[in-house]
């Protein structure tokens, strides 16, 4: 096997300080489905982009089929026949698929775009590849699985010989990673070589020939798959137990919360994508909802927290349906939410932490005093929660973009705790933050919990779940697979055979501890 | 005078000859604004451009007795004040809305500024000589009974603006470059990925918005007219601007909504002659514009409406069978 | 104290007066081109307002209206909204207010309250249907406001020609108000105080429109920045998908932040009926539609530098008429200043690109040491970074 991909000491310094690859060796063989796993922040993103010209590191060596290279843009890295397709698409949605495979190179007859070379070549590279695509579709109208294909298409439109995937099965649904594993296997057989960034190790095991591991920007190891676990490569990305030791008094099941009873959502572009989903939360309990993203769990949170109109059903709290209703009357009834896309709702950036503090309670008393805002009660009350969720700022005056990721999401929990909730519905609460902040803001989850909240934990983190709920319940496609009533008393390989719709408990077993 | 009489002096050649006449100062800036809005950096400054051009083909025209260098000179006045927007917004990230008040304040300020210099006089141009297009009557087609008289004898401007939409059509959607402009306004870091330079596409696209409505300017002061006027534009920049939001940015659509208010200002005029104020008449188009923006909006707000409830029935079905199994 | 220099609020200031420097010095050197005493002429631009005492009323007035405008703006800046109606909402409630105090049989002191009034829920309501269309079905607010202020103008013409208009006077306009119902001038009329008075109202028609828009100030002022409303107006402004998270009612703020910024553009209506021309007029909006933005944008968006903005403006439109009057430059040059200012002071990254080409021709002077980061000091960070 002869190395075509060669990353020497790599190392990569981003302006704010932050070592995202700390002298990174990476070797790809031609011809080799070589997967790169680690946690998020782990740098394997970073070591990617430097690859596809996006980055250019700090120091080191890139050789490419024995020639040393750099890399100014991804244009670099194209004429050197690397393509990659990233998480998010970069497709133009009014355009047909055949429009965008050849964006940015279009065939000319004439001085015009040649429209039936456009879809001719499409054809032929769909055909070649085993990548199925309809040409004419607009890509606003075909599905995620399709949508990726197209990714593909382009980057081997413009000849690409090393592909690389950034966690593309993070959208798919098991089907459709299916299919794409047999597209990889097609295009590896016709002598391309892929690089698969991933942290899910099932795939690993399933698909790739080799795995490299990177932890904290460091490269941990490269190993033949087949001699490795996925116990062992789990403990390669982490380095310690997976499994968190989070202590929690045991409670008993007290009263109801929240009664969800056949909640559906439909996308815009019509895929259902919560089928009648009924579950409960009760009171001094975490109920964690295991899924592969993408499964509905996002649309589940924006529905029951009145940010998303449902296609069906209700959410009971303290007597009232407060599904379907405006966020405030939710909240109203003692519902927080932390939000899984926290620039983007969880925070307005440029306005301070004082008043980022008290978007749900300015318009009541204290800090409403007559017609005027009492200013220096919100000061106070900003220092107050600033001491108490330890928010690392020397000011609250300050904008909250002036402040770290972790701090940052400590300003939503401080708010959305400090309410004294009824109801906490918490997705993706440590998401891409640091370890100090993670920490913290699990305790106080699970404080939260033993002094009476019901909380509703969503966390693509599956270890997260698994820690620090009570109870698990699976999602799959929009519908609960299997609840687990004792999350202590479950393993992780169970728990993914239901988030895979593998296994499915009967509707009689389920009804007894939904 | 009757509806009769008012229906019959409509569908008169007169009358239809002018809508095309008027129609054309706001299918030149409304073309412009199509492909700068497609390219993501709609054009606020085509009303500023407009004046500049006016003004610059009039004085041109008068100083060197050269229509064609009188254009040219225009044109290249209405690409720089693009260019100037440009380098603002691409460069200095400007907000291109303040940015185009910014050029169409110094359009009017400065217009004013040098006709009182060159010419003494403030409120027009008509002290110096300038000169007009041609007029072209078409060959066969001036012959053709009513449509001849409809169609044939206009300025040439008004012949280029027609076909400028199809120029433009061709442009957007069978060229490469086009192709790049309407990839670069709909998802820029997916073009940039592809190695198109997402700045670069921006400044050209505003420079040739910027042509186009130096040609809508010259227009009014080079055809009919023989003159320039302070803010001769009278707001068709703007108007070009709702034009393009009017015709779902397509151009097709855009010249039909360029057609609807060249129509309604047509309409208002011939109404004039009937006792109806001309003041409230002249709103025609403007509130054709609000009417047509708001049944837009609602109707797309309506239609995903519709569609959701379909899904739903499908959905709730779809259920039903299931549990019926 | 160090960092109040660093501060992005003093960088903001500092921006804002190079702009206005910079603007000044071009006009300058235009005038250098075009005119046969361009000193004399700009002496009368930069001084002209102060050398009469009728000049400097003529600079006040302009600048209430101006100052008025600013704030208009600083309120639909503030909820972000890119709504441009105040031309219309303005000649509307000039026309209300000129109606009430010429026509409704009232004695003087309710009547001009009346006419205030009227200007200022005129001015509201014309907002009202771009409002709507922008908060229940996101119709593009700029182009609808647009088109309201064509259709203002045309209906305020409308109501002046047919009904209103006086043969009486040269220009189309309605009867000149009558004395009692005009506004007083604003030195209080106290015995110490009589001289004075009789000076300024002799020579100049400033009115007590100046206290009107100091409160109009601080009014604004608190209201975006001490009330829940304006919480709720900053806050969709910043980030209207957290204001929707958070409770605020996002459509209501909108629509709200329109119609309140219309009553500040009826005022402003107002103030140019009852104070400037004391009737109503043609073209009164004239060259006012969008310098509310030009205040604003100069004023950093902030309802207390308003006041300072719209002296300064209204202090070079008045220089720029004296310039006209007494030397060979037309007053547009304003104008051309007032773009360029504007164009200036909106580049944010003008100053940080000039500060990088200087560093980076600086750096390739200097012999390159080849110094390389020193990973051990380094700290880790974030790790959403990666």
């Amino acid at each position: 096997m002869k190395p075509i991909v060669e990353m020497k000491n790599i190392v990569k310094i981003y302006d704010n300080g932050v070592v995202a690859n700390n002298g990174v060796n990476f070797t790809v063989n031609k011809g080799e489905i070589h997967a790169l796993v680690g946690e998020n922040g782990a740098g394997k993103s970073t070591l990617m982009k430097i690859l596809y010209g996006i980055e250019q590191p700090t120091e080191g060596e890139i050789v490419i089929d024995g020639k040393s290279v750099s890399f100014k843009s991804s244009m670099d890295a194209i004429d050197h026949k690397i393509g990659m397709v990233h998480q998010n698409f970069m497709l133009v949605p009014s355009f047909t698929v055949a429009a965008n495979v050849v964006l940015g190179n279009e065939p000319i007859k004439n001085g015009f775009i040649d429209k039936d070379q456009v879809l001719n070549v499409t054809k032929e590279l769909s055909d070649q590849f085993g990548l199925f695509v309809q040409p004419d579709a607009i890509v606003d109208s075909v599905n995620v699985g399709q949508r990726q294909r197209v990714e593909i298409l382009k980057t081997l439109y413009r000849k690409a010989e090393i592909l690389i995937l950034d966690e593309p099965t993070a959208v798919l649904t098991p089907q459709e990673t299916q299919d794409l594993f047999k597209a990889i296997r097609t295009l590896v057989h016709q002598g391309k070589t892929v690089i698969f960034i991933t942290h899910k190790l099932r795939e690993v095991k399933e698909i790739s020939d080799r795995v490299t591991v990177m932890r904290h920007g460091k490269m941990i190891g490269t190993v033949d798959t087949k001699d490795v676990t996925r116990e062992q490569m789990a403990n390669m990305m982490v380095g310690r137990e997976v499994f968190l030791n989070i202590s929690k008094p045991t409670m008993k099941r007290a009263e109801k919360r929240m009664e969800i009873q056949n909640i559906s959502f439909i996308s815009e572009t019509g895929r259902p994508v919560l089928r009648d989903v009924s579950f409960n939360l009760y009171a001094g309990e975490i109920l964690g909802i295991a899924g592969v993203e993408g499964n509905g769990q996002t649309e589940l949170v924006e529905v029951l927290t009145g940010l998303k109109r449902s296609a069906g059903g209700q959410a009971v709290v303290k007597g009232k349906n407060v599904l379907d209703r405006t966020p405030r009357e939710v909240r109203q009834k003692g519902v927080s939410h932390i939000p899984e896309d926290r620039l983007t709702n969880g925070v307005a950036l440029k306005e301070s932490i004082e008043e980022n503090l008290i978007v749900d309670r300015y318009f009541s008393k204290p800090y409403k005093k007559g017609m005027m805002l009492d200013y220096r009660l919100i000061e106070n009350k900003g220092k107050d929660l600033i001491r108490q969720f330890g928010i690392l700022t020397p000011n609250g005056k300050l904008p909250v973009e002036s402040l770290s990721g972790g701090n940052m999401q400590k300003v939503i929990v401080a708010r959305e705790l400090s309410s004294n909730p009824y109801v906490l519905i918490a997705s993706q609460p440590t998401r891409g933050i640091d370890v100090g902040a993670t920490e913290f803001i699990r305790e106080e989850l699970v404080r939260l919990r033993t002094e009476g909240c019901a909380v509703l934990l969503v966390s693509a983190d599956l270890s997260e779940v698994m820690s620090l709920s009570d109870r698990i319940v699976t999602l799959y496609e929009g519908k609960i697979t299997g609840v687990f009533p004792d999350a202590a008393k479950v393993s992780e390989d169970e728990l993914g055979l239901f988030m895979l719709g593998i296994k499915h408990q009967t509707n009689e077993e389920m009804e007894k501890f939904l | 005078m009757s509806l009769e009489t008012v229906i019959r002096s409509i569908l008169s050649t007169l009358f239809l000859a002018s809508v095309i006449r008027i129609s054309t100062p706001i299918i030149f800036p409304a073309m412009g604004g199509l492909i700068a809005t497609v390219t993501g950096v709609p054009n606020m400054a085509l009303e500023g451009i407009m004046n500049v051009g006016a003004f610059t083909g009039v004085m041109v025209s008068a100083y060197t007795g050269n229509v064609w260098l009188a254009i040219l000179a225009g044109i290249i006045a209405g690409v720089l004040m693009a260019l100037l927007l440009g380098l603002f917004h691409i460069y200095f990230k400007t907000n291109l809305f303040i940015g185009g008040l910014a050029i169409n304040l110094m359009a009017s300020g400065g217009t004013v500024f040098l006709l009182y210099i060159l010419t003494g006089d403030k409120g027009n141009s008509s002290t110096v000589k300038s000169l007009s297009v041609p007029n072209w009557d078409i060959p066969v087609i001036k012959d053709i009974p009513f449509l001849g008289e409809v169609i044939s004898g206009h300025p040439v401007f008004t012949y280029l603006a027609f076909l400028s939409v199809f120029l433009v059509y061709i442009f957007l959607y069978r060229t490469r470059f086009g192709t790049h402009l309407r990839a670069v306004g709909e998802n820029p870091e997916a073009a940039t990925t592809l190695g198109i330079n997402v700045k670069t596409s921006r400044m050209i696209a505003l420079a040739i918005s910027g042509v186009f409505a130096a040609l809508g300017g010259m227009n009014l002061s080079m055809a009919y007219l023989q003159f320039f006027q302070k803010e001769m534009a009278a707001g068709r920049g703007w108007i070009g601007i709702a034009a393009v939001h009017l015709g779902a940015r397509k151009p097709l659509g855009v010249l039909l909504a360029s057609l609807l208010f060249g129509f309604a200002d047509a309409v208002s005029n011939q109404l004039g002659s009937l006792n109806i104020p001309s003041q409230l008449v002249q709103t025609i188009p403007y509130v054709t514009t609000v009417v047509a923006l708001a049944v837009y909006a609602i109707q797309q707000r309506q239609a995903a409406l519709e569609r959701m409830k379909r899904y739903q029935k499908e959905h709730w079905e779809a259920l039903a069978a299931h549990k019926a199994e | 104290m160090k960092s109040f220099f660093e501060s992005k609020g003093f960088r903001e200031l500092l921006r804002i007066v190079l702009a206005v420097s910079i603007g000044l010095a071009l006009g300058f050197i235009i005038t250098l081109f075009v005119s046969e005493d361009p000193v004399g002429a700009y002496k009368s631009f930069l001084l002209g307002p102060l050398s009469r005492l009728n000049r400097i009323g003529d600079w006040l007035e302009e600048s209430l209206t101006l100052i008025l405008l600013g704030l208009v703006i600083c309120i639909v800046f503030g909820a972000s909204q890119w709504y441009i109606g105040v031309e219309g909402q303005m000649v509307l409630g000039a026309m209300a207010a000129g109606c009430v105090a010429l026509y409704v049989p009232l004695p003087p002191f309710p009547r001009i309250l009346l006419a205030f009034l009227a200007a200022m829920v005129v001015g509201a309501l014309w907002g009202l249907i771009p409002a709507l269309l922008k908060a229940y079905y996101n119709a593009n607010e700029l182009v609808t406001s647009l088109m309201m202020n064509s259709v203002a103008l045309k209906v305020f013409e409308y109501i002046l020609k047919t009904f209103i208009m006086t043969p009486k006077s040269r220009s189309i306009s309605s009867e000149f108000i009558d004395k009692p119902f005009r506004l007083p001038t604003f030195i209080p009329d106290w015995p110490f105080l009589q001289t004075i008075r009789e000076l300024w109202e002799k020579q100049t028609s400033v009115t007590i429109m100046v206290y009107i828009v100091i409160a109009a100030v601080i009014v604004v002022y608190y209201l975006l920045f001490k009330t829940p409303f304006g919480y709720e107006l900053r806050t969709v402004g910043l980030n209207t998908k957290f204001a929707h998270y958070g409770g605020i009612n996002v459509k209501r703020t909108i629509i709200m932040s329109i119609l309140v910024s219309g009553i500040v553009a009826g005022l402003a209506g107002a103030h140019l009926t009852l104070a400037i021309h004391n009737k109503i007029i043609s073209n009164m909006t004239s060259g006012l539609g969008f310098e509310g933005i030009n205040i604003a944008i100069l004023a950093g968006n902030n309802p207390l530098g308003v006041p300072i903005a719209g002296l300064l403006y209204g202090y070079l439109r008045a220089g720029s008429d004296v310039m006209e009057r007494s030397s060979d430059v037309s007053r547009e040059l304003v104008f051309v200043i007032q773009a360029m200012v504007l164009l200036l002071v909106t580049a944010e990254r003008l100053l940080p690109t000039i500060q990088k080409r200087v560093a980076e021709f600086k750096e390739s002077n200097d012999s390159n040491n080849g110094s390389k980061p020193d990973l051990n000091k380094v700290k880790e960070g974030d790790s959403h970074v990666a």
